[in-house]
This record gives structure tokens, C-alpha cells and sequence, in this order.
């Protein structure tokens, strides 16, 4: 798996064909990932099926770095039910799990699926998930988190979604700024937003229906909410200077932000339902990028106070603060894991910018990447990989690594320049 | 003006280049600031071209340049300070484990004496497979992935912060090889702590599997360490007491004798 150059196609038949959509290189994987081989599924419906499931969810399992799905040539047989299912076949090609299923239904589509431990000849998991055919695809990586959780016991986060900004130079005419938001996969691309002016900083709010952004449409910056489902969007900020940075809190009632309204930038709460700002730092040097710790107690942020960009942890209520990061003379645009312990940042050494993660409890920072100019990390919902902007022959995309750093793999736009990423909550029950 | 320069520096990475419209209104701000300040600071450089400025804008400028030197200045001691802070609990927390680990041995010391004293068999100190502890796989998997990743000082720090977690673990006889093959390749070398770390293995766990390599290294540490003739005791012990079975130690220490004796 090591060094692999996989071009995975992962264009969905039934996306609007747009152009900001990615394509998943992976360039580096476990030393020993686990044999699996995901069967294509039995399509019972009417005409063709309109999505090859089982290469949806095989390209998943590719993409965790833990799994080497079989390709298809190799498999000595194509089961979809479990009568169909012959151990001795599957050994001999040494595959240790075996995933068969079929899809069923019309508007309304089924996927069931089986998965068997080879080696003891067992079924371990069967599931089922059923939903409009139109987030098929969705329904295969809701599946792929299934199998994930089964043989890994950690949550999958396949069936999430993710926000970018892709970016467009047109010689004589406006800039292109689109706001998408894909599946995990890069794959169902839909436009957000377009403007000729800048779009940055998407945020999720901690149930997935709604986004924060820093929109420049007034031509100055200004804070945005924008429900995903209905389309509807208000203007929450629009004050003298910056207007940036926002970070929903984890109980979804208020927003971090940052604001120079009142002299040089700091961070500020905004209370969603009263409307009420209240100031959270009070410095003269640059306050900015908050991002909340999981119980919603404290923000992290990035400042200059100490002469030199580092993070710092404030208490919401006391306003305590505390720096975090010691290591090297720049730390910045940090984020907390879901576990509140693993710190994903970006650090500066040897004057390269490197995504890297810090263990809150053992101060240990650990660099991930070996790319020079890497930006605006994004955790995934169950903690396994990060998201980051980076640039690859002279363009701007997207990557990601897992926390460990042994995963990596890669997600270019066919066009333009993509970066700003943002990784989704989880969707829907576990 | 190095602050504003770090300042908008700082900025411009801080938020990705992508901001850089962001800002406008801040730079601007400090433009003018700027433009002030030089308006104001001129007649004091060259007062005889100026034209008549009264003293109050004069003032000003004095004073908003005074106010900027000093919270720069404040801002480089706060880091210094924070960073001096950070040291002191480091310092602190080191000297702790230190004490705990003397503490350790010395009583460990004293219960060897006591059971020598009896008619008490083995320590059980030889145990070779202790049973892992929660949490203990994760610690060492992280301190190893510091060695894969070539960061040998953070290895060590992780290898003895996990031998302090975990004095007893399962991993505890790896991780004290590791420590001692990690001061060997750091720069400068620590042949005192290579020799303690394994001269610690090889007293603790006799039986370890690692124990022949234990035995060749401290025979290479002893003669790094100018003292040949302890190195080919170790060497001479690798060679009698596993001569028999296939570590490739045993090679190694030969190979090391024809070379060096």
C-alpha cells in the first residue's frame, strides 16, 4: 500500500456535473492493511443500478488506510446472498472479511448488506439502510461506517460531508469564489455559494443543517448563516474592520468570533437567540482563529501576545488563560478532536508550515506532513484523519492525513484552486 | 517598524494567505497611524525644513510611538515569561520523576538486600512477561513512532515519561533497550545513560529475549567509553552464554572482537 498512486474516479452519476469537484489520490497507507473484499451488490430495481454501491464503500475502506479492498478480477466468485458464499474460495486468495449485498427498491431504495469473518466462517455483522435513491450513495458510506465500526470499534466517517472553497483566476473577467460542499469522498459536489469576491472560513454548526462563512459580497467581510436544507441565509455581522473566524459552539446556541470593532482584533461571543456580543479577550495584540473545545467550556485561539503566533486556551466564564504551545516560534489555526485531548494545528519549522497534532495532555507535538505550505487543518468528526488545504504543483488542494501520519491521500479539484476546508459533524444516529 | 511588519506577517500567515483581503481595513489603519507618526516625528528629524507644527500633534506622535515600543516590549517579555513559566514546570516535573525514580530503586535496593538476607528465592524481578496495562500498547506505540519518524530526543523524553507511566509494563524491558540505543545516535552521544539504560535491562530482566543484544551493545558502549577490557567481558558473555542459539548478537560480538581485539 505504501507509495500507491491510486486515481480513484469518484464523479457521482447523479451530481450536477460542477466544476469544483475533487478526486482522491492516496498516497500512502498502513503496512498491513486488512484483505477485504466488497462483492458487487445484487440491483433488483428496474434498468441499471444507478450507483455501483459496492465500489463506493470499497473505496472508503481504501481510503481509512487500513483496508486493501480485492479487486474485482481477482475474486474467484460474486455472491450476493449467503448461500452463495464458499470459505475455501476466499481463503486460498488469502481475503480475511467478505461484504455481499443487494439493493432493492425504486424511489425509495434498500441497501442490506453481509459481512463474514473468512478465516472463521462466520457471518459478524448484517445491516440494512434504506433512504431516497437519490443519497444512495450516502446509504453506501452510512454502510462503510458500519463495517468500519465493526472491525476497527472506532465510529466511521464516511457518511459525512465536507465544505471548501474553490477559487477560479479569470483572465478578463471576475474572480470565481464557490462555496461547495461535497461527501467525504469529494464525490455529490453541490454549489453553496458563488460570489466574484472572497468566501472564507466555513464552519458547521454541530448538527450539520446549518453553516457559518465570512462572505466579502458587501465587498468588506461579514459573518453569514446559511441553512443548508432550505437555502436561507442571514447576515450576522457587518462591523468596521474584520469580521472573521467563526466557530459554532458545541451546544449550537452561539458563535466565536473574531472582530476589530472595537481596535485591534479579538474574539467575541455572539449569542444566537438574544442577538447579545459580549468581548472575550481585551488585548492589543491579535487575537483570532477561536475554535471550542468539545464540553464548550473553553476556546482555543491563536495570539501574538508573546511576540510570536502561539496557542492559548481561554475559560469562556472566568476568562482564565493559559498558553498551550511551547514548541517552535509558530503555532497557529488550531482545533480540538472530539476526545479534547488531540490538538491538530498548523507549525512552522524550518520555515515550512506543517499540519501537526499536539496530545493536550502530554504537551507532545507531533508534525504529520512533510509538505511546506499547508493550511486551515479540519479534524474529521471521530478524530481518525484531518483535512487541510495544501499546494501541489502550483495549485491549491486539498489533502488529508490521519493522525498518526501513516495515511495520506490527496483531494484536487479538476480546476482552479480549492482550500478552506471543512470537515462535517456526524450525520444523523450512529 | 519591526512590530507592525511581524504584526501583518503574523496576520497574513496566521489566517493563510487567502485573507489577505481580510485585513485591508487593519492595514490601513496602521498606515495611517504610520503616516501620523512621520508627520509628527519629521520636525524633530529635520527642524528646520518643517513647517509650523504645533506642539500638542508633536506630542501625540511622541507619545503613540512610546505607547507601541512599549507594548512590543511588553509582548516580547510576556513570551520570554510564559516561556520561562513553562520551563520552571518542566524543570519541576523533571526533578520529581528523578526523585521517584531514586526512590524507586533504592527501595527496590533495600528489598534485594532483605530478601538476600532470607532464604526468600528469586526476585521477581526476572519476570519476563508482566501483564500490559490499560493504556500502556498506545504509549509505546506513540514513543515508537517518534524512533520511525527519526525524532530520537522526543523518542527518549516519550520512552522515560512511558518507563515513568509504566515501570513495570510489559513493554517496560523495550523501552529501556530503546533508550539505550536512542542516546547512542543523538548528538552528542550519552554513553552514561546508553550504559545505564542497558545495564538496568540486563538486571531487570535476565531472561529478556533482547538480553544478547543488550550484552553486545554494552560491550560496544564499555569500549566507546575507553574501557576495553569490561567491553570484552560483555563481549566474551554474549558469545558464551548464546553462542548457542542464532542471535545474530553473537555474530555481531564476534565480528566486533576480530575488528577491535
Amino acid at each position: 500500500m505504501k507509495r500507491v498512486l491510486i486515481g480513484l474516479f469518484l464523479a457521482a452519476a447523479l451530481a450536477l456535473p460542477v466544476r469544483a469537484e475533487l478526486v482522491i489520490e492516496i498516497t500512502a497507507g498502513r503496512d498491513n492493511p486488512t484483505s477485504i473484499a466488497v462483492v458487487p451488490f445484487a440491483w433488483s430495481g428496474w434498468g441499471s443500478a444507478p450507483e455501483d454501491v459496492a465500489a463506493a464503500i470499497a473505496a472508503d475502506l481504501l481510503r481509512s488506510g487500513q483496508f486493501a479492498p480485492v479487486a474485482r478480477a481477482d475474486m474467484l466468485g460474486l455472491p450476493t446472498r449467503e448461500s452463495e458464499v464458499y470459505y475455501r474460495d476466499w481463503r486460498t486468495t488469502n481475503v480475511e472479511y467478505l461484504l455481499i449485498g443487494r439493493v432493492s427498491g425504486g424511489s425509495t431504495v434498500s441497501v442490506e448488506y453481509e459481512l463474514f469473518d473468512v478465516f472463521k466462517q462466520e457471518g459478524i455483522l448484517v445491516g440494512r439502510e434504506t433512504g431516497p435513491v437519490a443519497d444512495l450513495r450516502m446509504l453506501a458510506h452510512r454502510a462503510s461506517d458500519k463495517v468500519y465500526y465493526q472491525l476497527t470499534g472506532i465510529r466511521g466517517a464516511f457518511a459525512t460531508r465536507i465544505l471548501y472553497v474553490a477559487f477560479t483566476r479569470r483572465p478578463g473577467a471576475d474572480d470565481n469564489y464557490q462555496l461547495m460542499v461535497a461527501d467525504a469522498d469529494g464525490a455529490r459536489a453541490e454549489l453553496v455559494l458563488e460570489s466574484s469576491q472572497p468566501i472564507l472560513s466555513p464552519a458547521w454548526s454541530p448538527d450539520g443543517n446549518q453553516i457559518a462563512y465570512v462572505s466579502f459580497e458587501s465587498t468588506r467581510p461579514a459573518i453569514y448563516r446559511h441553512d443548508l436544507s432550505t437555502g436561507q441565509r442571514e447576515r450576522l455581522t457587518n462591523f468596521k474592520g474584520l469580521n472573521g473566524a467563526p466557530a459554532w459552539s458545541p451546544d449550537g446556541n452561539s458563535l466565536a468570533m473574531v472582530l476589530s470593532r472595537d481596535g485591534s482584533p479579538d474574539l467575541y461571543i455572539l449569542d444566537l437567540a438574544s442577538r447579545k456580543f459580549r468581548r472575550l479577550t481585551r488585548h492589543y495584540a491579535i487575537e483570532t482563529e477561536p475554535a471550542w473545545m468539545p464540553d464548550g467550556r473553553s476556546l482555543i485561539f491563536t495570539s501574538d501576545r508573546g511576540g510570536r503566533p502561539q496557542i492559548y486556551r481561554i475559560d469562556v466564564v472566568t476568562g482564565r488563560t493559559e498558553r498551550l504551545t511551547y514548541e517552535g516560534s509558530w503555532n497557529a489555526r488550531a482545533s480540538v478532536a472530539a476526545d479534547g485531548r488531540t490538538m491538530v494545528l498548523v507549525h512552522r519549522r524550518n520555515d515550512a508550515f506543517h499540519i501537526a497534532v499536539q496530545d493536550l495532555e502530554r504537551e507532545r507535538l507531533q508534525i504529520l506532513t512533510s509538505t511546506a505550505l499547508d493550511e486551515s487543518p479540519s479534524v474529521a468528526p471521530n478524530g481518525s484523519m484531518v483535512l487541510y488545504a495544501t499546494k501541489h504543483d502550483g495549485r491549491g488542494i486539498l489533502a488529508a492525513v490521519s493522525v498518526d501520519g501513516r495515511v495520506k491521500f490527496r483531494l484536487p479539484s479538476r480546476e482552479g484552486d480549492v482550500r478552506e476546508p471543512a470537515w462535517s459533524p456526524y450525520m444523523g444516529e450512529p | 517598524m519591526p512590530r507592525y511588519l511581524m504584526l501583518l506577517f503574523g496576520l497574513a500567515v496566521a489566517v493563510g494567505p487567502t485573507y489577505s483581503q481580510e485585513y485591508i481595513d487593519l492595514e490601513e489603519e496602521r498606515r495611517q497611524q504610520e503616516r501620523l507618526l512621520q508627520d509628527s516625528r519629521a520636525p524633530v528629524a529635520g527642524v528646520a525644513a518643517t513647517a509650523p507644527i504645533t506642539s500638542q500633534t508633536q506630542n501625540f506622535g511622541e507619545l503613540l510611538y512610546q505607547l507601541q515600543l512599549l507594548q512590543q516590549e511588553v509582548m516580547t517579555l510576556r513570551g520570554q515569561l510564559e516561556e520561562q513559566g513553562h520551563q520552571l514546570r518542566q524543570l519541576k516535573q523533571q526533578s520529581l520523576e528523578r526523585y521517584v525514580d531514586l526512590d524507586r530503586r533504592i527501595s527496590a535496593g533495600g528489598t534485594a538486600l532483605s530478601a538476600g538476607d532470607g532464604n526468600t528465592p528469586a526476585s521477581n524481578a526476572g519476570g519476563s512477561t508482566a501483564a500490559e496495562l490499560p493504556g500502556e500498547a498506545d504509549a509505546y506505540r506513540a514513543a515508537y513512532s517518534e524512533v520511525r519518524s527519526q525524532q530520537f530526543s522526543e523518542a527518549i523524553v516519550a520512552f522515560k515519561q512511558f518507563l515513568q507511566d509504566y515501570p513495570d509494563g510489559r513493554y517496560a524491558p523495550n523501552a529501556h533497550y530503546w533508550l539505550g540505543e536512542l542516546y547512542l545516535v543523538i548528538t552528542p552521544q550519552d554513553l552514561e545513560s546508553s550504559r545505564q539504560a542497558f545495564t538496568l535491562l540486563l538486571e531487570q530482566y535476565p531472561d529478556n529475549g533482547k538480553i544478547p543484544d543488550t550484552l553486545y551493545k554494552l560491550g560496544k558502549v564499555y569500549y566507546q567509553k575507553g574501557n576495553p577490557e569490561k567491553a570484552r567481558q560483555f563481549l566474551d558473555r554474549v558469545i558464551a552464554e548464546h553462542g548457542s542459539s542464532n542471535s545474530s548478537a553473537v555474530k555481531l560480538a564476534r565480528d566486533f572482537i576480530d575488528e577491535n581485539y
